[in-house]
């Protein structure tokens, strides 16, 4: 009959292996949680994102008109909120800016199926233009400055996401 | 008792092996999963090494001083490109008489520029073309930009594409 000294050995032993199995099972499970649903960073969707919203506003505000005069953007926000004339197609000036900017992000934004908002606005009033609905979350901004007789105005795009 | 001590020994032994075993077995799984997480990470990396490398072409495509517009002789407008620059940067074959340079600075890449608005029906100007037939991942980046038509003094607005192929 085996005496009590050498079950408690082997019982000392058995121990020392589960303790080293767990250890070795706490290890796996502390990486495990640091590596799983780790994934790369989206450089590229931010940039994207950020210069998609600034150069689409600078290029847009450059941008001359075909049937308004030749006018740029710029000069028909201008004119937007100060005499707000007729172009060559009967629309007027603010209209004219409006629907250049909707046509643009149908061709770009709406293709690349980026959601955005844009506004065109003075400080504390409501918004001349707006195309788009409100980010509810993160949002990648584009300005742009005109300015008027009545102050500055701003031109701002959203990138939602 | 001779017999008694060797059974004793014997089960010492097979002791030691199968403490060996499990030893071994632990390592053995440990290896594959430290590979596996490797193999994972390394993955990771190397996506976004891809990504840095197609926000590095966009970006020196943009700024290509070869068509990048400029107010008076020095002065730079950045997001913009001459129309005028494009058509001869194309026709004068610049890019195939010096492969080697634009290869090094935009890669295997495809940098096509195209009007938007005003008028939309307009060709196409193709910057750079090194495409590769074969490719693992493709990589788009769009960026609007300006286009300066210097003879008429207008801007009209453009999208730059620029592919990058991996």
């Amino acid at each position: 009959m085996p005496d009590k000294k050498y079950f408690r050995k082997s019982q000392m032993e058995i121990m020392g292996l589960a303790i080293v199995v767990l250890l070795i099972t706490i290890g796996m499970l502390f990486v495990v949680k640091i590596n799983i649903g780790k994934k790369p960073a989206e450089f590229k969707a931010e940039f994207t994102s950020k210069q998609l919203a600034q150069n689409t506003v600078t290029a847009f505000l450059s941008t001359n008109t075909s049937d308004c005069s030749g006018m740029s953007i710029t000069e028909l926000l201008q004119d937007c909120v100060q005499s707000q004339t007729d172009c060559d197609n009967g629309e007027v000036s603010c209209l004219y800016v409006k629907n250049a900017a909707s046509e643009i992000f149908e061709k770009t934004l709406d293709t690349w199926k980026a959601d955005y908002y844009f506004s065109v606005y003075f400080p504390d009033e409501r918004a001349i233009i707006e195309l788009g609905e409100e980010c509810k979350g993160d949002k990648k901004p584009g300005w742009g400055y005109t300015p008027t007789a009545r102050g500055t105005l701003y031109t701002k795009l959203d990138i939602c996401g | 008792m001779l017999k008694i001590r060797n059974t004793k020994a014997q089960m010492h032994m097979m002791e030691t092996i199968a403490v060996l075993l499990i030893f071994f077995v632990l390592v053995l799984i440990g290896i594959i999963f430290y590979v596996n997480v490797m193999k994972g990470n390394l993955e990771i990396e190397a996506e976004e090494a891809r990504q840095l490398e197609a926000i590095e072409v966009a970006q020196r495509a943009i700024h290509l001083p070869e068509v990048q517009c400029s107010k008076g002789m020095d002065i730079v407008t950045s997001d913009c490109v001459d129309v005028l620059m494009m058509e001869a940067f194309d026709s004068e074959g610049i890019v195939s008489k010096n492969q080697l340079y634009y290869h090094d600075r935009l890669g295997f890449s495809k940098i096509v520029v195209r009007e938007i608005y005003p008028n939309e029906n307009k060709p196409e100007w193709v910057l750079y073309n090194l495409s590769l037939d074969k490719f693992k991942d493709k990589m788009t980046t769009y960026l609007p930009v300006s286009l300066k038509h210097s003879k008429e003094n207008k801007y009209s607005f453009g999208i730059m594409q620029v592919d990058v192929f991996q």
